[in-house]
C-alpha cells in the first residue's frame, strides 16, 4: 500500500488506513463515465472510496488541491534501463523506481541489459523480490537469448513462471534470422510478448547518428534509415511465417511506420513503440556534439519526427517509451565517440510529450497511449477508475511550467540533455493502493 | 576588423567570411616576416602553448611549432604515445593537468570527431583545432585557400575539384566549408563506397569519373588515400583505386588547361599521385607547406591578441 505524491513536499507513505482527499480534479480517462468532469476523489485504505461530481467534505489525512490539477489511471512504460543488477552505481531498483514515481509512472517494465542479464529464474526473482514494495509496480522483461547474445534461447517457460511479463535481448539487435525464427516460433507455445530492436548493424559500421546532413556536417559515421528499416521488414517477415505477435521496441523511421502500417492492414499481429525523444528531436539537436543526445535509435530528421507522430496518431505506434538509460558521468562527459548511448528518461518524458506531442495528438489520446497501450501489450490489467477500486492513478497539471532541474533528479544518473529546459506539464504525484 | 569572432579554432563551420579574410591578410604579412633573414617576431613572448597530438602527426605537428616559435611562444610537446593517455586518462584530465602548468593555448589533433568542440566547452584555454577525426582540420584549408589565392588571386568563381577519400577526410570537410563561404565551386570526386550519401547537402556537386572532374577544375586538390582510417575494406586495392582515381602525367598533360595541383601531404607517391605529377610545375605542394607556418602563426597571433596578451 503506497501513497506518494510529489509536491510541495515528498509524501511517502505506507500507511494503510490513510485517507487522501483529492480536490477538484480533471478526469483524463476515455473509458470512464467520468472522462472530462472535474470531481472530488476520497482514497481511503488505497481504495477509491468516493467519486464525486459535487464537493466532498470528508476529512482526510491529506488533501491534495492545486489549480489545473489532472488525473487518470497511473501510466506505465517498458523499457526502463534499472541497471540492477551489475550496474548499481547508475541506477538501482530503489532509485530507478523513485525515477518512475517522480516521472508520473506507476508501473514500469525493466529491461534485462543488466549483469549478468536478467536471462534465468533467479534474476527474474531477484528483481521481483528486489522491487517489493516500492514505488511502482516493476515487470521484469526476462533476456530472449542467454546474456543477449541473440544465439542461444534462454529458459522463456521458467522465467514466465517466475514473474517475467515479455522477453527481449534489450538494445541489441537479433542478427540472426534464424535464431529469431525459433524464438518466435517458440514463445508461440507460452504466450509470452517478444520484443525487438531493428537494426542491423553491417550497413552502418561505425554509424553513432543518423545518416544525413548532419552527420556529413560533423564528420560522424552515420546510419541509415535502412539500417532499421532492413531489420523491421526482414522481422515482419518472420513474424508472419511463424504466425507469431511481435512487438518492435523502439523505431525512429519515416519506412519503418510505413512498412509497419502495411503488416497491420495485412493482418499480422505487430505492434511497434517509439522513444519519446524520437517523436520531437531532430539530429540538428547534435551539433555541438553533446553526448546526451547520442542515443539508440538515433535522432532522425523531421519528415521521421512527422511520420512517428501520425503513427501514433493513426494507431500504427501503440506504446511511447520513456527509453531510462542511466549513464555515470565517466560514460557521458568524454569524446562523443567513447560516450555511451542513451538518456535518462522517466521523469521528463511527460513534460517533453505534453509539451511537443500532445498538441499534435491531444492529450486524452497521449494519456491513453501512457495507461492502457503497455498494460495491453503485456496483458496487465487496466486499473479501473470506480469506487471500489484500488487506486492506481497519476495526479498531473498539463498547464504548468515546469523546468527540469538536475537537483530534482531521483534517478542516481543525471545524463540528461534537458536540465535546464522549461517544458509546460508536470506531474503532480501518484496514489497505488 | 582585427578582430576573430570567435575564441577558438575548432572549425571553418564557425568561421565568418571576415575571419577568414583577417587570417589570410594577417598570414600574409606572416609570409613575409618568415621569409626575411630574421624570422621571429616578440608577438607571442610569455604565451606558453601546448601542442596535444593524440594522433600521429609530423608535418602538421612540426608546422605548428615552427609557427609558435616564430612568434616566440614557448612550446611543450605532447604526443598521446609516451603520455598517460595510455595509463586510461580521460582528455579532460590529461588536459587540465597540462593546464595545471600554466598553458595559455592549446593545439590538439585527435583521432575523434567533435574532440575540439568538447574540450572547449571544459577548459578555459584557447583551442586550436590541428584536426579531429572525419570533422575538421581547420588551418589546413586556409593554408589550402592561401595557397590557391597566390596562383589564382581570387576564390570567388574558383572551381575546385577534391578528389579521394571524401568519407573520411577532415581535409575536405574544412575545404568545403571555406571554399562555399569564399564563393569558390566544389566538386568531389572519388570512389561511390568513400563519398557520404548526403555530401550534396553541403553544397557541392558529386563527379564519380576524374577526368570529368579534372577538366572542369582550375585547381584539383588530391586527398592521401588513409588506410589506417578505413575499418572495412571500401574498395578491392589499391591498384585498382589508382586506375581510378589516380593522377598520372599522361593524364595531366591530356587535359585541355594547366590546372593546379595540390596535396595535403604526405603523399603516397604512385597511388594518389604519381612523381612526375607531385613535382611538376602545375604542383603547388611545397608551397602549401611553406604557407601553413604563415597561416598558422596568423591563426595563433590572432587567437592570442583577443586576449590582449601582446601586440607585435
Amino acid at each position: 500500500m503506497l501513497f506518494l505524491y510529489n509536491q510541495p513536499n515528498i509524501l511517502f507513505s505506507r500507511d494503510k488506513s490513510m485517507k487522501i482527499l483529492i480536490k477538484q480534479a480533471t478526469v483524463v480517462n476515455a473509458g470512464s463515465k467520468f472522462n472530462k468532469k472535474i470531481v472530488d476523489i476520497l482514497i481511503d485504505s488505497g481504495v477509491i472510496a468516493k467519486v464525486s461530481e459535487s464537493t466532498l467534505n470528508d476529512v482526510a489525512d491529506k488533501v491534495i488541491e492545486a489549480e489545473g490539477l489532472h488525473l487518470s489511471i497511473g501510466w506505465a512504460d517498458i523499457t526502463a534501463n534499472f541497471a540492477d543488477p551489475g550496474f548499481e552505481y547508475k541506477e538501482d531498483m530503489a532509485s530507478g523506481a523513485a525515477a518512475a514515481q517522480a516521472g508520473g509512472y506507476t508501473a514500469v517494465g525493466v529491461q534485462p541489459a543488466t549483469q549478468p542479464a536478467l536471462h534465468s529464474k533467479s534474476e527474474i526473482e531477484y528483481v521481483v523480490a528486489k522491487s517489493a514494495n516500492k514505488a511502482v509496480e516493476v515487470w521484469p522483461i526476462g533476456s530472449l537469448f542467454v546474456a543477449n547474445e541473440g544465439k542461444d534461447l534462454a529458459e522463456l517457460y521458467d522465467m514466465k513462471l517466475a514473474g517475467a511479463v515479455a522477453f527481449s535481448d534489450a538494445k541489441r539487435p537479433i542478427a540472426d534470422a534464424g535464431a529469431l525464427s525459433r524464438a518466435l516460433q517458440y514463445s508461440g507455445g507460452i504466450n509470452t510478448p517478444i520484443m525487438v530492436l531493428p537494426y542491423d548493424k553491417t550497413v552502418a559500421p561505425g554509424g553513432m547518428v543518423n545518416e544525413g546532413e548532419v552527420a556529413t556536417r560533423l564528420g560522424l559515421k552515420g546510419i541509415p534509415a535502412l539500417a532499421e528499416e532492413l531489420m523491421v521488414a526482414r522481422n515482419i517477415k518472420l513474424a508472419e511465417y511463424n504466425n507469431a505477435p511481435l512487438h518492435f521496441t523502439a523505431i525512429s523511421t519515416k519506412g519503418s511506420v510505413k512498412l509497419i502500417k502495411e503488416a497491420k492492414a495485412a493482418g499480422l499481429k505487430i505492434t511497434a513503440g517509439v522513444n519519446f525523444y524520437n517523436l520531437f528531436q531532430t539530429d540538428d539537436a547534435l551539433t555541438g556534439f553533446d553526448s546526451n543526445f547520442k542515443v539508440t535509435p538515433p535522432l532522425r530528421t523531421q519528415a521521421d519526427v512527422d511520420a512517428l507522430v501520425e503513427g501514433l496518431k493513426e494507431c500504427t505506434i501503440e506504446i511511447i517509451n520513456a527509453d531510462h538509460s542511466p549513464e555515470n558521468i565517466e560514460h557521458k562527459d568524454v569524446e562523443f565517440d567513447f560516450a555511451a548511448y542513451g538518456m535518462i528518461g522517466l521523469e521528463v518524458a511527460f513534460a517533453a510529450l505534453n509539451t511537443h506531442v500532445a498538441p499534435k495528438i491531444g492529450l486524452e489520446k497521449l494519456v491513453n497511449i501512457l495507461t492502457e497501450n503497455p498494460r495491453k501489450l503485456f496483458g496487465k490489467a487496466i486499473p479501473e477508475f470506480i469506487e471500489g477500486a484500488k487506486a492506481n492513478l497519476t495526479l498531473f497539471n498539463p498547464a504548468e511550467k515546469f523546468t527540469f532541474a538536475k537537483a530534482n533528479i531521483r534517478s542516481k544518473s543525471k545524463n540528461s540533455p534537458y536540465i535546464g529546459t522549461e517544458f509546460t506539464g508536470r506531474v503532480v504525484g501518484t496514489v497505488r493502493g | 576588423m582585427s578582430a576573430l569572432s570567435v575564441q577558438h579554432l575548432l572549425g571553418i563551420k564557425d568561421l565568418t567570411v571576415a575571419d577568414i579574410e583577417l587570417i589570410l591578410s594577417t598570414a600574409k604579412n606572416f609570409k613575409g616576416i618568415i621569409n626575411q633573414p630574421i624570422k621571429r617576431v616578440p608577438s607571442l613572448r610569455d604565451v606558453t602553448i601546448a601542442n596535444l597530438f593524440f594522433e600521429n602527426s609530423t608535418r602538421t605537428r612540426l608546422s605548428f611549432e615552427l609557427a609558435e616559435k616564430r612568434l616566440s611562444a614557448d612550446v611543450v610537446n605532447f604526443a598521446a604515445s609516451s603520455s598517460s593517455v595510455s595509463k586510461g586518462e580521460t582528455l579532460i584530465d590529461t588536459v587540465n593537468n597540462i593546464l595545471a602548468m600554466k598553458v595559455d593555448m592549446v593545439v590538439m589533433r585527435h583521432p575523434k570527431p567533435g574532440a575540439g568542440v568538447f574540450l572547449a566547452k571544459h577548459i578555459k584555454a584557447k583551442i586550436v583545432n590541428a584536426g579531429d577525426g572525419a570533422h575538421e582540420h581547420p588551418t589546413q584549408a586556409l593554408l589550402d585557400a592561401y595557397s590557391m589565392l597566390e596562383v589564382h588571386g581570387s576564390l570567388k568563381g574558383l572551381k575546385v575539384a577534391i578528389v579521394g577519400d571524401i568519407l573520411h577526410s577532415r581535409v575536405a570537410l574544412s575545404n568545403i566549408f571555406l571554399l562555399n563561404k569564399m564563393g569558390a565551386e566544389v566538386v568531389v570526386c572519388g570512389p561511390p563506397t568513400l563519398m557520404p550519401k548526403f555530401i550534396t547537402s553541403l553544397g557541392v556537386r558529386v563527379e564519380y569519373d576524374l577526368m570529368k572532374a579534372l577538366e572542369w577544375c582550375d585547381v584539383a586538390n588530391m586527398l592521401r588515400i588513409q588506410l589506417e582510417r578505413q575499418d572495412i575494406k571500401y574498395f578491392p586495392s589499391l591498384r585498382e583505386y589508382t586506375m581510378l582515381y589516380g593522377l598520372n602525367k599522361e593524364r595531366l598533360d591530356s587535359l585541355s588547361k594547366k590546372i593546379t595541383i595540390m596535396h595535403p601531404g604526405p603523399i603516397n607517391r604512385g597511388i594518389e599521385i604519381t612523381s612526375d605529377v607531385a613535382d611538376s610545375d602545375q604542383s603547388i605542394i611545397l608551397d602549401q607547406v611553406e604557407n601553413g607556418v604563415a597561416v598558422r602563426m596568423a591563426v595563433l597571433y590572432l587567437l592570442a591578441g583577443q586576449k590582449n596578451i601582446s601586440e607585435a
